[in-house]
């Protein structure tokens, strides 16, 4: 029992890490980005490349896993950064389609749909069963609250206020004498490393990557987890990501329990559970349960 | 006072049930089990009957008796189709459950991202996956896979397409980890008996219309098309091949034409397809009693998952234990060439318990392993699609 | 030559297919000012209604089609009442509508799985005859494809029929046009909202049952051809209705002669760079207005 919930913290940590990079481009810089499954696969499978083909060590590869991340995130930015809204949400998405792709049929770097078995992890020679369970589990945690204390303060910092300018009004910001362009690809590139990192850690945590643990469920879970923590709000994205997995996770008790469907029905049943979940927080909870607290106007923006 | 009582009754009877009677409070406890199965996403076209059939197979072994005088209790899992709900699933069968095997994973992904979870915490994993990496990872024994390999699976199929006159082939295959590697190896194959091999495309499985990758192969005039697919697509390949006049033989492996795949087509679409599909001896009980629990011709994944469970259960009851490490231990031994051929797990159960050594072949033939857990020279049976039916032209 | 005619006429067959749920999705943008993904599960559900009409019931297919778009139509209302018109209530004037559109995608998964529950995760098929293509010169055509552009066009007309000549159509278009101003002639919003969304609906319908007539039926029919069906509405411009047409013909168009020069593996991604390029000359698309 206690394995098993270490074991999902670990993952809930993997999504609160997304859900966080999100907050950053859409909480605070209102950049609906759905690519987030093609950041997380560019992480991942730097970090597995970098750490299985050339034997680099872990933290240096989750670094590199950030960095690659948040390069492709600059240039998807900068790509489209006229567009707004819908637009760019379903041009990321097609962003992240595009990388699934590549992983699935270049072969020869990713090794295709079969994936890149065997990704180290740390403390994976040294501990075992349990122990190193809760070793990964605590680093993860653990970065996950450093990105959260930072993206915290970044959101009270000058930086911050403008991308929340930006977002309420970009020819306002604009006309106030903003860089947007600038402001919006460096959220953007912090966003997706924050991602890319969590990608790594989802390899690193499997030991394996494969193009299908990138499909769009993948974004959608995030989003979800954003939503109804409460977006812009940094804590209601660790909140809402512990609350999405608890959610996928616990219902599978609930199929257990019932023995007259046919296991097809069941499954369909618990996935419509998840679905009408989402909807009833949304409409219980319309700000996500942490919602953003309206900020004092600070003196210089006036 | 009488609260007192029935608390100090309760303690008692609770102290005194281990030593009274363990072999009865035992035998009530069910064996857990596990199937992981892709219930949705883009396997979902297999999960479901695969579930059937294990519910099927567990309920006749507890209706024989269990194994070693316990019930069997089976937990099924929808793995999404998804390497990340996979593992998910994998942790709680195992750290919840108990379970001492988990069987039929389908997706290569799934089976590659599960299979560490398995080894580690020493849990049988029986799979159906077809990717050759699969018994290669450093496993420890904890892999058994029914599903011949991709190497196997391409020289029959070039053997059989040559022993059927065609003298050229082309073949549209959807992306999998084993698609390339079958194409080159049919490639080799096919040329040894004077064949040519005109081309391959690798499609996107998830678009709905293959117009113009089945125009190139109908252009390259192949004698034959090779449909390297899955369910949802082998119908949309299989339209688009008649709308462009093709009207020579389409062959395509027994899991991607079945039999509600063909129900789902028009007969003129489906009429002169060619399938193989590993296969046990004509006339197999086991196939038999699978085709009586789904009602029509079994898919190949359905029959492996019933030798899954019933490969699990014979093991533990030869190794006189309801662990993972008896399966471990035991699976090769209950395939012993000397022993009581049996062909369902529920008679195996008894000639184990009569003393005999048994030789289990089940629903998808002979369960023999090499030592990574690769099945070993199994039978193939060729089926051909005449007005809407699929019927048998050969088992070799 | 005869290679790029052929992917330009597949192209647009294709395309023509691809238009009916574009229009739906672009239509509901258009009146509600929302992106409702959830067109996908329209599209699914009303493939099953038709299908029902046509296996259990003996309907001939294309009037069956009628039961594709009631199926979508009710599904569309039933989810919009009792999932999302709550929440577009609760937004700020100028807000984007984020809350309904991520509500849709769940939406959608719930729908997925409503047909899964019901009819299981089989593949299903039409009673529908199959032809073989039909050959003009060295052009190849297929009757079905041929037969499925002429009944998106005749939907698509009826569509501007209807916004054109009808007092619904045309309070609709008033509303798409000014929501303040209508709300000031006293145009009952709720009631326009709940035509346009079964409009809408059952036009995915439409399309999520021709889309079957080509492949076979599951409960990930619109799953599938979401991102094309998206992809198409935003080239031509959101809230656009011959915008989602046009960009229906150039995403139909693009994938398929992405496959005379790339691995037709790569037909999506190709597909995604045309998007890429039209959006970067034109960021509201084809036929969108700068702002919305």
């Amino acid at each position: 029992m206690l394995d098993y919930l270490v074991q999902l913290s670990s993952f809930a940590a993997i999504t609160a890490l997304m859900a966080l990079g999100l907050d950053l481009m859409w909480g605070l810089g209102g950049m609906a980005n759905l690519g987030l499954a093609g950041s997380a696969a560019v992480g991942a499978y730097t970090a597995a490349l970098l750490g299985v083909k050339l034997g680099v060590a872990w933290p240096l590869a989750w670094v590199a896993a950030g960095l690659v991340a948040a390069g492709s995130g600059a240039v998807l930015a900068g790509v489209t950064a006229r567009l707004r809204g819908d637009y760019l949400a379903i041009v990321t998405l097609g962003f992240a389609e595009v990388v699934q792709l590549v992983a699935s049929n270049e072969i020869w770097l990713t090794g295709g749909t079969g994936g890149i078995p065997g990704v180290p992890a740390p403390w994976r020679g040294s501990l075992r069963g349990i122990a190193f369970d809760a070793a990964f589990a605590a680093l993860a945690w653990a970065l996950v609250l450093a990105a959260a204390l930072l993206l915290a303060r970044l959101g009270a910092s000058p930086f911050g206020r403008v991308l929340r300018a930006i977002r309420e009004d970009e020819t306002v910001a604009a006309v106030a004498g903003k860089r947007v362009l600038g402001f919006k690809v460096r959220a953007f590139a912090a966003g997706s490393a924050l991602v890319g990192l969590a990608g790594a850690l989802g390899a690193a945590l499997e030991g394996f990557v494969s193009p299908d643990n990138f499909a769009v469920l993948l974004t959608l879970t995030v989003v979800l987890a954003l939503s109804a923590g409460g977006p812009g709000g940094t804590w209601g994205a660790l909140l809402g990501a512990v609350l999405v997995t608890a959610l996928t996770e616990g219902t599978r008790f609930v199929a257990d329990a019932l023995p007259a469907l046919s296991a097809v029905q069941a499954a369909a049943l618990r996935q419509g559970m998840i679905a009408l979940a989402l909807i009833l927080i949304l409409h219980l909870r319309p700000a996500g349960i942490v919602p953003e607290r309206p900020r004092a106007i600070p003196k210089e923006a006036r | 006072m009488k609260h007192g009582l029935t608390r100090r009754a309760a303690l008692l009877g609770g102290l005194a049930l281990p030593a009274v009677a363990p072999s009865l409070a035992r035998a009530a406890e069910p064996i857990p089990i596990g199937t992981l199965l892709p219930l949705t996403g883009a396997g979902g076209a297999y999960g479901p009957s695969m579930a059937k059939v294990a519910k099927a197979v567990t309920d006749e072994i507890n209706a024989g008796g269990g194994v070693l005088g316990r019930p069997l209790g089976l937990f099924t899992e929808d793995d999404e189709t998804n390497p990340d709900s996979g593992v998910k699933a994998a942790h709680k069968l195992i750290d919840i459950n108990h379970v001492v095997a988990i069987c039929g994973t389908w997706a290569s992904a799934v089976t590659t991202a599960v299979a560490p979870v398995c080894w580690q915490s020493k849990t049988m994993l029986f799979t159906v996956s077809g990717a050759d990496s699969i018994t290669k990872l450093p496993h420890h024994g904890y892999i058994i896979r029914t599903q011949p390999n991709s190497h196997l699976q391409a020289l029959r199929v070039a053997d059989f397409i040559a022993a059927r006159g065609a003298k050229s082939f082309f073949s549209l295959s959807a992306q999998t980890p084993f698609a390339h590697d079958v194409y080159t190896q049919m490639t080799a194959e096919f040329a040894k008996k004077g064949g040519k091999a005109l081309g391959d495309i690798i499609y996107d499985a998830s678009k709905t219309s293959f117009r113009t990758e089945v125009e190139k192969a109908v252009a390259a005039k192949p004698d034959l098309i090779f449909l390297n697919a899955y369910a949802p697509d082998l119908g949309i390949l299989l339209r688009n091949i008649y709308q462009a006049g093709f009207s020579g033989p389409r062959f395509t492996p027994g899991y991607a034409a079945t039999p509600k795949v063909i129900a789902s087509l028009p007969k003129p679409v489906t009429d002169g397809l060619l399938s193989y599909a590993p296969s046990p001896d004509p006339g197999s009980p086991g196939y038999k009693r699978v085709k009586e629990i789904l009602g029509v011709e079994p898919d190949p994944y359905s029959c492996q998952v019933y030798d899954h469970v019933s490969l699990a259960a014979l093991a533990m009851a030869q190794g006189k234990a309801a662990t993972s490490q008896a399966i471990h231990d035991n699976v090769r031994a209950v395939g012993d060439e000397k022993g009581v051929p049996v062909t369902d797990a529920v008679a195996g159960l008894k000639a184990i318990a009569a003393g005999h050594a048994i030789n289990y072949s089940g629903a998808s033939g002979p369960c023999k392993f090499d030592a990574i857990g690769d099945i070993l020279g199994c039978k193939f049976r060729f089926d051909l699609v005449k007005n809407g039916k699929s019927t048998l032209l050969s088992i070799s | 030559m005869i290679a790029l005619a052929q992917a330009i006429v597949n192209g647009l067959l294709a395309g023509a297919t691809l238009a009916v749920p574009a229009i739906a999705f672009t239509t509901i943008f258009a009146v509600l000012r929302f992106a409702n993904f959830a067109v996908a599960g329209f599209a699914t559900l009303g493939a099953y209604g038709g299908w029902v009409e046509n296996t259990a019931l003996g309907v001939p297919a294309v009037p069956a089609l009628a039961g594709a778009c009631l199926a979508g139509g009710v599904a569309a209302v039933a989810v919009d009442d009792a999932a999302l018109r709550g929440l577009r209530r609760r937004l700020r004037p100028g807000e984007a509508a984020l809350a309904p559109a991520i509500a849709s995608v769940a939406a959608t998964l719930l729908l997925e799985n409503v047909a899964r529950f019901l009819f299981g995760n089989d593949p299903r098929g039409y009673n529908l005859p199959v032809y073989r293509d039909w050959h003009l010169g060295a052009l190849a055509v297929g009757p079905q494809q041929l037969a499925d552009a002429a009944i998106a066009l005749v939907a698509m007309a009826a569509l501007f029929l209807f916004l054109g000549f009808t007092r619904a159509g045309r309070t609709m278009r008033a509303v798409a046009d000014n929501p303040g101003l209508a709300a000031l002639k006293g145009i009952d919003a709720v009631r326009v909202g709940r035509i346009a969304t079964f409009a809408a609906g059952a036009l995915a319908g439409l399309g999520g049952m021709l889309i079957g007539f080509d492949t076979s039926l599951d409960p990930l029919l619109g799953f599938r051809v979401m991102l094309s069906v998206f992809a198409a509405a935003v080239v031509g411009g959101l809230g656009s209705i011959p915008g989602a047409v046009a960009g229906a013909f150039i995403v139909g168009v693009g994938e398929e002669m992405a496959t005379l020069v790339v691995d037709p593996a790569y037909r999506t991604a190709v597909g995604f760079a045309a998007i890429l390029v039209v959006l970067s000359l034109r960021p509201a698309g084809l036929f969108g207005v700068r702002g919305t």
